[in-house]
């Protein structure tokens, strides 16, 4: 849910993230929906991408 | 091909792998339980199959897929002797159950020692390949 709003806030759609990040547009689609683990890599690379910290797209504070 | 799918068809082409390796276990089985045909009729499965178990196993151990911490001699020595131990139930039921040859012990005696020295050759080449593997290791961690 993070991911996608940090998306939303940058303007982007799913498919131009996925470019900038190297991945399919699915892949984008299934870490926002929580499906799917993104490896390390990609989390920093999404994080770049969108100019936020992997704690604010990654880390759930409830999980703690 | 992102990580998502490279992930994907490792796991997929890693399960066929096994698929395969069944079926070519259950082919060997029907053919000589069920067709009763001689050994040396699908020797060529027996080998390939051999072989992919070894490469299999070497490529596990070389690339770290395998948690080995430490190379201990009791592990290794025990290991050997459930092999052996294997091997020879293993060549005991090929001639003397389901081979018409009944060998005398003095036969079987030679062609355990035949078991014991090829499972000994194999370990070594598997301990060996640990080694380097974890020397590879060490030296990617260090650079």
């Amino acid at each position: 849910m993070k991911l996608k709003v940090a998306r939303v806030e940058k303007n982007l759609s799913q498919q131009e993230l996925a470019d900038l990040c190297e991945v399919t547009r699915q892949t984008i689609g299934l870490i926002e929906k929580g499906k799917y683990n993104p490896t390390l890599n990609l989390c920093i690379k999404i994080s770049s991408v969108l100019d936020k910290t992997l704690n604010d797209l990654f880390w759930d504070e409830n999980k703690k | 091909m992102d990580e998502r799918n490279k992930q994907i068809a490792l796991r997929i082409i890693a399960i066929m792998y096994f698929l395969t390796i069944f079926a070519m276990q259950g082919i060997a089985i029907y053919r000589q339980f069920v067709l009763g045909q001689e050994l040396s009729e699908f020797e060529d499965i027996a080998i390939l199959m051999t072989i992919n178990s070894l490469f299999l196993i070497s490529a596990l151990l070389y690339f770290g897929g395998v948690p080995v911490r430490k190379l201990k001699i009791k592990t290794i020595i025990l290991a050997y002797l459930v092999f052996v131990v294997l091997g020879s139930l293993f060549t005991y039921a090929k001639y003397n159950i389901f081979g018409s040859s009944d060998l005398s012990f003095k036969q079987l005696f030679d062609k355990l020692i035949i078991v014991c020295a090829i499972i000994g050759i194999m370990m070594g080449f598997w301990i060996l390949l640990s080694i380097l593997g974890k020397r590879r290791t060490e030296k990617e961690i260090g650079d």
